[in-house]
Parts: C-alpha cells; structure tokens; sequence
C-alpha cells in the first residue's frame, strides 16, 4: 500500500445506506477517490476490510444497538479524524425523532417484551452522543458534488469551512418564487444547504431532509406557520421529521406549555 | 444627451440587428406574477409588463456562483468565463441606479476586475416602468435616471422615446438610423411630460431617508432591533435580492485527483450566522439582531454618510421577499415611529406573552 496516501475507512450504522452507496455511485470519480485514498474498509464495496489505524473515518447512520455504540468507540480510537456522514450520523436521522419516553413506548407496542439475544436496542442518536466527531456532511442522502467537494478537501487536509447556511440561499441563486411566501409550509429557511435547493426548484416545499442549519430560527417559523393557518400538530411533525435530536430543545418547549 | 423617436412595431427589428453577437438578456415570466432576467433568443418572449424581477440584474455581472481562477503549486490561471459580450435590456430606472452604485463600490478603492470586465461588456438599454404599491424609489430619488445606461426607452403608447446615454448607445443607433426619428413633435413631449406626472402620481410610499442616519444613530440600542431578531429567520434572502448588496465568500474547490484548486466566489450574506465568523472561532455578530444592524447601517447610514444617498434604490424586492416582514420599508418606518402591521410585531406579542 502506498505510504503517502490517507488511510479511510468507511462504516455504516443504522440507516438506509444510502449514503455510502452514493459514494459507488460516483462512477465518473471511482479511480480518481481510490487513486487518491487507501481505502482500508468499506464493507459495501469490498471483502478483504482492514481494521487497523485510519486517518479518517467516514461513519453513516444512527446509533441504535448496543453492539454500535462499541463499534463506534472502537472507529474513534483508531481514527484521527471522525466525520458524521449523512443525515443520520450527524442528527439522529428519522429514526431519532422520538423523545426518550415516546420511544419506549413505541418499542413496547411493537416488540413487546421479546428478548434481543444478539444485541440491545437503544434509543435512536446521531454518533456525537457517543464519541467526540470532528466533522459533519448533513444530507438524505449526501449530495455526490457535496461529497466529492468534502472529501477532497479532507484529504488535502483542509476540511471546508463550517459554513451553515439554509437551503433559502441556493434557492434564491435558483430564483425560485418564494413558496413560503405563497403559503405553502417550505422549511427552506430550517434546513442545511447543500441539495441545490432541488425541491422548491420543482415547486415542492423543504422538507427538511438536510437537517437543522445552524444559526435556524425554529421559533419564528413556528409561528410563521401557524399564522399562516396551519395546524400546530401538523407543523411539529414536519419540523421533527429530519431534525432529529437536534431540536429537541425547541420541541421541550412545548412539553413545558402542555403540562 | 440625444433624444430619438422608436416606432414600436420596429422594436424587434432593431433588437435583432444589435444583438447578433452579444448575450441577450431580458425580463421574462417565470410564474404567473415573477419575473425573471434571462438569456433570450426569441424576443416574444420578453415580458415588459413587469414591476421587479426576483434577483436584480447583478446577476448578470456577478453570478451567484462562478470561478475566479485556478491555481496550482506553480501557476495561477484567472478564469474570465463569466466574462462575455451582454446586452441587458429592459431594466428599469432603480435597477440602473444599483449598478452605478456598484461601479463605485467596485472602483473606489480597489479595482475588482471580475466586475469591471464584466460591466465594460454590457450595454444597458433601460426602460420606463410603473410602480405598485412596494415602490420606494421615489423616496431615494432613483426613479428617474441621468447616468448609467446606454439607451433608455420610455413607452408612450405606439412609440418609444429613446435617450441616448452613451457614445455606445449611439452607436448602436448608427446600426440602423433608418429606424430612427430625430424629430419630436410638441405631441409627443406633451404625452412625455403627461405620463411623468402621472407616473409620480402613482407612487404611495414615502419615506424620509434623509432622516435614517440620525434615527439609525440614536435608535442603535432600541428594543426594535430585538424584535427584529427574534423573527429573522437568517435566511439570506434579503441580501441576495437587494441590487446593491455586494458582499461574496471565496473558497477553495481543489480537483480530485489533480493537483490544483478551482477558487470560486459565491455571493455571501450578512445576515447568516458566520458572515461574520473569524479564525479561532469567535463570532462578532452572533445574534441576528446584531446583523440585521449590520445590514441597516450599511443601508440607511454609512452609505449616506459616504456617497450622499441610501444605498437602497426603492425596488422593493426585499418588502416582496422578506416572509417575515423584515424590509427597508417597515423598519425605517419603525425607525420613524410609525406603527407598522408586521409579522415581527406580532410574533413579539405571541412570544411575552
């Protein structure tokens, strides 16, 4: 193996694998990324996998098994850098949209008291519950130009700027006519950019699936929904669908109002 | 200055024969009420009937979006793409006054020669416009133009009077002069003169910008920016569609599998989170209010102080944009102590309360 290339190594957790089969899927670069990088494991492309020291571990999915959460902490003590790839990884993903409580309850009616004889589940979080992660790359899946443009800085070794802007952005680049603005529940202005803003440019609203951006303001757009009519429960449920662990603290809210 | 006559049914004709080898850019419909400036072929599709297009004509000196050149660990390669002969036509009086605001901006201090190449490829051919109630131009004076195009066309029914605001729009004229009339009658200046009074009849809106930089000042710690702040939704939206709005990242974009980087330039905007973001990680304005202030000062103040005028031209856009009613309209006129029906207002009653 050629010494002067970055050892990596690609993993998946709970989720759609959708994310690391983007990576296959991008067949124009194929050579170049296995060119450029010591690919040591990435179960879905290849058998002879190495777990050895990495220099950068891409990890895909939620965390929602025990045996995971070992996984995952032995990935971190072998890698130098950890990078939340997806949705999933980074927020929790869909299957992190249930509070403690309702996903108890959620288990219970569906798998009832039956023993788990392989691993324990637990309740759905993105990797950053667990270990320390260095890096993010939101997205349903990730966009391929978004990781191409990711994964090439990292392995020059100057990962992009944490830049977190909303999908509204690109969709104004895209002059799209404002669909909030028409009444439609778009959640543009919540949600991470990086799609190309790919809905609203076919005249469908946001709905999320990059996840929370950073520097969002939940509240408003609470409100702005809801004076716009539409129903309180109906806008909690979109707002959480992608957003995973990551509004909670919004959502608590109105735990507190309702009690 | 020069003033010719245009017959309407020779529009067309004369599009045709000037802008062979140049990009034709012109106001389309893109939904049933927006409009949009676009690259044309066929000029039936051109749509003058329109108030504001949803981003403004910087577009088209500056995309979103474009490479700015290439560099290796031995060369630098300026890429010029987005460089290329234009003619924009169909812009209106406000829209002309951003693009003069940003040749200042552009030249005063340090030359930024991806504008300048693109400005000196583009023809401006203007024309006369109506305002709907979201017009403020009349307020910053920008509703009439001196300076900043080549042709302008005022629409008085079956003809056009064209103004002549450059030795380039002149020679455009010289193409075919045979289209054109040297001689208006005492009709067709009654029915110029008629239409620009009734036309500075029809605006609603008033605001006193003169009195911003004052009022910016003395209200700089007043509650109002609080209220804004808890309703901004840090969207971007009002920068990328303000005509003078200039700000722009610059970032790496190194090639797999080759040992070079494209640095491209994308428009920036102050109201997101890390506009103002530095190395080690501080933030100056990490409170939207904090940049909203930011943004308004810029707006209603130091660019009065600076050049003598707002750095709003009245277009509009960010009043039609803004889904929480953050514009240049309802915070002068909060600024001003007028009582304004908005969405912040409300949202700052529903949240104390």
């Amino acid at each position: 193996m050629n010494k002067d290339k970055l050892k990596i190594g690609i993993y998946e957790l709970t989720g759609c694998a959708g994310c690391a089969l983007l990576i296959t899927d991008c067949e124009m670069e194929l050579i170049d990324i296995f060119n450029a990088a010591d690919i040591q494991s990435f179960l879905m492309v290849k058998s002879d996998n190495i777990e050895g020291e990495l220099d950068i571990a891409l990890v895909e999915g939620s965390v929602t098994t025990e045996n995971e959460i070992e996984e995952l902490k032995d990935i971190r003590e072998r890698a130098k850098v950890v990078v939340a790839f997806g949705l999933c990884a980074s927020v929790g993903g869909i299957q992190a949209r249930f509070g403690n409580k309702e996903w108890k309850e959620n288990y219970q009616k569906i798998y009832g008291d039956m023993e788990m004889t392989h691993t324990k589940p637990v309740q759905s979080k993105p990797i950053d519950a667990y270990i320390d992660v260095d890096l993010y790359l939101p997205g349903c899946p990730v966009g391929k130009e978004q990781f191409l443009h990711f994964f090439t800085r990292v392995l020059k070794g100057a990962p992009p700027e944490k830049y977190p802007r909303p999908v509204c952005v690109t969709c104004k680049y895209n002059e799209n006519d404002c669909l909030l603005n028409k009444g439609i529940p778009c959640l543009g202005p919540l949600t991470a950019d990086g799609c190309g803003s790919i809905c609203p440019n076919h005249n469908l609203p946001c709905t999320g699936c990059w996840g929370p951006a950073e520097g969002a303001n939940p509240t408003s757009e609470y409100f702005l929904l809801k004076e716009k009519g539409f129903d309180i429960e109906a806008i909690k449920k979109r707002m959480s669908n992608y957003s995973g662990t990551k509004l909670a603290e919004f959502f608590e809210q109105f735990k507190k109002e309702s009690k | 200055m020069k003033i010719v006559k245009l017959k309407k049914t020779n529009l067309f004709l004369f599009l045709e024969i000037i802008s062979k080898e140049a990009d034709f850019w012109a106001p389309v419909k893109k939904s049933p009420d927006k409009h949009i400036f676009e690259v044309i072929e066929d000029f039936s599709k051109i749509n003058l009937d329109y108030t504001r297009t949803i981003l403004p004509p910087k577009k088209i000196m500056l995309p979103s979006d474009f490479n700015m050149f290439q560099a290796s660990n031995t060369k630098y390669t300026p890429d010029f793409s987005h460089v290329s002969k234009k003619i924009i036509f169909g812009i209106h009086p406000c829209d002309i006054h951003a693009l003069v605001i940003m040749d200042k901006f552009y030249s005063h201090e340090y030359n930024d020669p991806y504008y300048q190449k693109a400005r000196d490829n583009t023809l401006i051919l203007g024309h006369s416009c109506w305002p709907d109630e979201y017009c403020m131009c009349k307020s910053t004076h920008t509703h009439v133009v001196k300076e900043g195009y080549d042709l302008f066309f005022t629409d008085l029914e079956d003809t056009y009077v064209v103004w002549i605001g450059s030795s380039r729009g002149d020679d455009l004229i010289r193409l075919k002069p045979e289209l054109f009339d040297e001689d208006l009658t005492d009709k067709d200046i009654q029915n110029f003169s008629q239409r620009r009074e009734e036309r500075d009849k029809a605006f609603t809106n008033d605001i006193n910008f003169e009195a911003m930089p004052d009022l910016m000042e003395l209200k700089y710690q007043n509650l109002l920016w609080d209220k804004l702040g808890e309703a901004c939704l840090a969207c971007g939206s009002c920068t990328n569609v303000c005509p003078t709005c200039n700000c722009y990242n610059v970032e790496d974009k190194p090639i797999l599998g080759k040992n070079c980087s494209n640095i491209s330039r994308c428009w920036d905007s102050c109201t997101l989170e890390n506009y103002s973001g530095v190395a080690g990680g501080e933030n100056f304005r990490e409170k939207r209010s904090d940049r909203l202030k930011l943004f308004y000062t810029h707006k209603l103040q130091s660019y009065i102080s600076k050049y003598g005028k707002p750095a709003c031209v009245g277009c509009g856009r960010c009043v039609v944009t803004c889904p929480v009613d953050i514009n240049v309209y309802t915070v002068s006129k909060s600024l001003d102590n007028e009582e304004v029906d908005t969405f912040w207002n409300r949202l700052s009653k529903e949240v104390t309360k």
